[in-house]
C-alpha cells in the first residue's frame, strides 16, 4: 500500500500523478493507461482543491494505492465538508462550454467510483481500476459504476 | 509549464508546453485571452511540447475558442501529441476545434478557416 499526504496546492497535483502513473505501471498497466488512470485520479484531486477546499492551498489530501489481486484501488480523502453525491455529474458532451469535464474523465477511465458513506471526518473517494483488460480505458464516459 | 507568444505574419503563435493543469492553465489562458482580445488575424496554439492537459486545459481552450467567435478571431491548435489528441476526441472536442498537424499547415490554412468552423 502507498500513501501520500499532499497540501491542496495544484502546483502538486504533478507529483500525485507521477505517483499514480508509476504505481499503474507497476501494476501491469500500459503507458497510455497508466497516463488515463493518473488523469482520472487527478482530476478527482482537483476537484477537492476547487470544491472541496473552495480553492483554498491550507488544507491537505491523502491518496492511498492498494493492489489487490484483480484490480488497482486509488482512495482520495480530505478533510472537507461532505461531498453531496447526487450532485455530481459528467455534463453532457453536447454542452459547449468550458469546465465540467473533470467527472466525466474519472467516470471514462475509472471501472469504479464511490464514496465510503461511513467516513465521518470528510471524503474518501474509492476509484477502482480492474486489471483484467488492461487497456480496455473507456471511451463514451459511461464506464465507472457509481456505488 | 512555459507559454510564449510569437507573431508570424500577424498571426499569435502560442508555444505552449510543459503539463497543462489546475496549477498552469490560468497562464495559458491569460495568454490566450490577451491574444483574442488584441483582435489579430488569427491565434494558434502550438501544443507539440503539451505533455499533458486535463480538463481545466481543456477548459481554458474551450474558453479560448468561445471569445474568438465573439471577436470572430480564427483559432486553431496544432501538433498534438496523442494523449491530447485522446483527450479532446474522447470529449468529442477534436471536430468542435480547427486542429493542424504542424504549424506550417496551420499559417497556410488558417487564414481559409471560418471564426466559426468546427462547430
Amino acid at each position: 500500500m502507498t500513501r501520500i499526504v499532499l497540501g491542496s496546492e495544484p502546483r502538486l497535483l504533478n507529483v500525485l500523478r507521477a505517483v499514480v502513473k508509476f504505481r499503474a505501471q507497476e501494476a501491469g498497466f500500459s503507458q497510455s493507461d497508466s497516463e488515463y488512470i493518473a488523469l482520472a485520479v487527478d482530476e478527482a484531486a482537483a476537484n477537492i482543491i476547487r470544491h472541496t477546499y473552495h480553492g483554498c492551498h491550507d488544507e491537505h489530501m491523502a491518496l492511498e494505492i492498494h493492489l489487490q489481486p484483480d484490480r488497482l484501488e486509488f482512495i482520495l480523502e480530505d478533510w472537507g465538508p461532505k461531498v453531496c453525491e447526487d450532485k455530481i455529474r459528467p455534463r453532457p458532451l453536447d454542452d459547449l462550454r468550458p469546465g465540467g469535464l473533470g467527472t466525466f474523465f474519472i467516470y471514462s477511465f475509472m471501472d469504479e467510483c464511490s464514496y465510503e458513506q461511513d467516513y465521518k471526518k470528510g471524503n474518501r473517494l474509492k476509484l477502482v481500476k480492474f486489471l483484467s483488460g488492461k487497456g480496455a480505458c473507456a471511451n463514451d464516459g459511461s464506464s465507472a459504476k457509481a456505488r | 509549464m512555459t507559454v510564449q507568444v510569437r507573431k508570424l505574419d500577424k498571426v499569435a503563435i502560442i508555444d505552449c508546453s510543459g503539463d497543462v493543469d489546475l496549477s498552469s492553465s490560468p497562464r495559458l489562458r491569460e495568454a490566450l485571452m490577451a491574444e483574442i482580445k488584441a483582435s489579430g488575424p488569427g491565434v494558434l496554439v502550438n501544443m507539440s511540447g503539451v505533455a499533458y492537459i486535463d480538463s481545466s486545459g481543456i477548459a481554458t481552450l474551450v474558453e479560448g475558442l468561445q471569445h474568438s467567435r465573439q471577436t470572430k478571431t480564427h483559432f486553431g491548435l496544432f501538433g498534438l501529441r496523442q494523449n491530447a489528441r485522446s483527450v479532446l476526441e474522447l470529449a468529442r472536442l477534436h471536430k468542435v476545434f480547427t486542429i493542424f498537424d504542424n504549424e506550417a499547415e496551420a499559417l497556410e490554412k488558417i487564414g481559409s478557416v471560418k471564426p466559426f468552423d468546427g462547430v
